[in-house]
């Protein structure tokens, strides 16, 4: 049974809504060997407002009805070899189109050089225009990934997430319930802590969250009546790492005689968070309860859940073997032999 | 604000101030919204100077809370 929890309540969703020109290109330069062709800034003030790019083949060829100026465009080989096919006059008629759009940037790949004619239209429309050596389809999709990571929903996300055995946990609960602190015993036993305290999640594609601290605090944290202390500093560089796919939820909660936890983990608790369903476990807590432990078992638990062993199910399935033999053993009958039991003059 | 913004030294008063009571304090600034009760977050936010926070209050102790947070901002963090 699957229950899908009320998504996390009192978080708020920030979403960009544009970046700058200027922005993309310091962001994907050296990414991905991205190289301005325009002098100074000229372009570098428009605005990308969209995820998606666009390969403008059919609107050099004049149909631009549909014509998705407002993303960025990638010009490849395919392009610029059908520009460089028309004659003079074409050429300039179909480019004189195009620029009259308002374009955010053009991107040119396969270091395809363009024409003075191109550059001039450019600069007089105030559009950047960028080269990369990268093959069309390589750039295209980093490209997207870049700009979807870019305009993706995110939360910032009161709790501590911690690398475990390669599983993302990702605990939350109360303040001083103690999240810290077994962040920390988690570290001492050899796991990695993405971020504590402050963790900022971002949807990736679909159905695949990420999770990492922020530029400031990264892997600072408060352990009550110590203080400040970084982790990087004292435990070294395999006690962290910058981020991880958020894999399942710990809710750490005190332990109360009212509440229910499961007892088989046969019923699988989910929790929306940004719209993807993550696995959410809730963890009561008392004294003397090794919750450290337990998180090295929730994950290696998930693990052979994902490689195909749910103990759970395993168990039951054993339970309903052995019920079956014993019943077969008592009364000598093969139980569900027929789908029907006999049935009075029953000929029809 | 207080001229240097909201260092460590406020920043730590203000999480105890916080924490005093049982309502959730949340501060939100630049869409961001960190738990008002956690030292690492408020420092995270590296509020500056004349820049605008959110506060919000939930909870059985919440108009004593804000009342009393309020107080704490409006004094400048008692550095004024």
């Amino acid at each position: 049974m699957k229950e899908v929890l009320q998504s996390l309540q009192n978080v708020q969703e920030i979403i960009k809504e544009s970046i700058s020109v200027e922005y993309f290109y310091q962001a994907c330069k050296n990414r991905f060997k991205l190289s301005k062709l325009t002098d100074g800034d000229i372009g570098l003030d428009k605005i990308i407002k969209d995820r998606n790019i666009h390969r403008p083949g059919l609107a050099l060829a004049g149909y631009t009805k549909l014509f998705t100026f407002e993303r960025v465009q990638i010009l490849g080989n395919t392009e610029v070899r059908y520009l460089k096919h028309l004659s003079k006059k074409e050429r300039s008629k179909v480019l004189r189109k195009f620029f009259s759009f308002d374009i955010p940037c053009v991107c040119l790949t396969f270091d395809n050089k363009p024409t003075e004619e191109f550059m001039e239209l450019a600069v007089k429309n105030n559009t950047a225009v960028f080269i990369s050596p990268l093959p069309t389809t390589k750039f295209a999709y980093f490209i997207s990934d870049f700009l979807d990571d870019q305009f993706s929903p995110q939360i910032a996300l009161h709790g501590s997430f911690v690398d475990v055995y390669g599983v993302g946990l990702l605990f939350y609960g109360r303040s001083g319930i103690g999240k810290s602190e077994i962040a920390l015993d988690l570290i001492e036993r050899g796991h990695r802590l993405v971020s504590d305290d402050v963790v900022m999640i971002s949807r990736k594609g679909e159905g695949i969250l990420m999770g990492s601290g922020t530029d400031l605090v990264k892997h600072f944290m408060e352990i009550r009546g110590l203080g400040i202390i970084d982790v990087r500093s004292i435990f070294g560089i395999r006690a962290i790492r910058f981020q991880k796919r958020v894999e399942l939820i710990v809710n750490l909660e005190e332990w109360s005689a009212k509440k229910e936890y499961t007892r088989t983990g046969l019923d699988e608790s989910l929790i929306s968070v940004l719209g993807v369903e993550i696995p959410f476990i809730r963890l009561p807590i008392f004294p003397g309860k090794n919750i450290t432990v337990i998180s090295e078992v929730i994950a290696l638990n998930y693990l052979c859940k994902h490689y195909g062993y749910d103990a759970a199910k395993t168990l039951s399935g054993k339970l309903d073997d052995a019920l079956r033999k014993k019943y077969k053993q008592k009364t000598g009958n093969v139980e569900f032999e027929r789908s029907v039991e006999y049935l009075e003059h029953d000929f029809e | 604000m207080n001229k240097a913004g909201m260092h460590t030294r406020p920043a730590s008063l203000l999480v105890k101030i916080a924490s005093r009571f049982k309502a959730d304090f949340y501060i939100i600034k630049d869409g961001f919204q960190i738990n008002g009760k956690s030292i690492i977050g408020v420092m995270s936010l590296a509020a500056e100077y004349g820049s605008t926070v959110t506060l919000t209050f939930d909870g059985p102790d919440e108009s004593k809370a804000a009342a009393e947070i309020t107080k704490f901002f409006e004094e400048g963090f008692g550095e004024l």
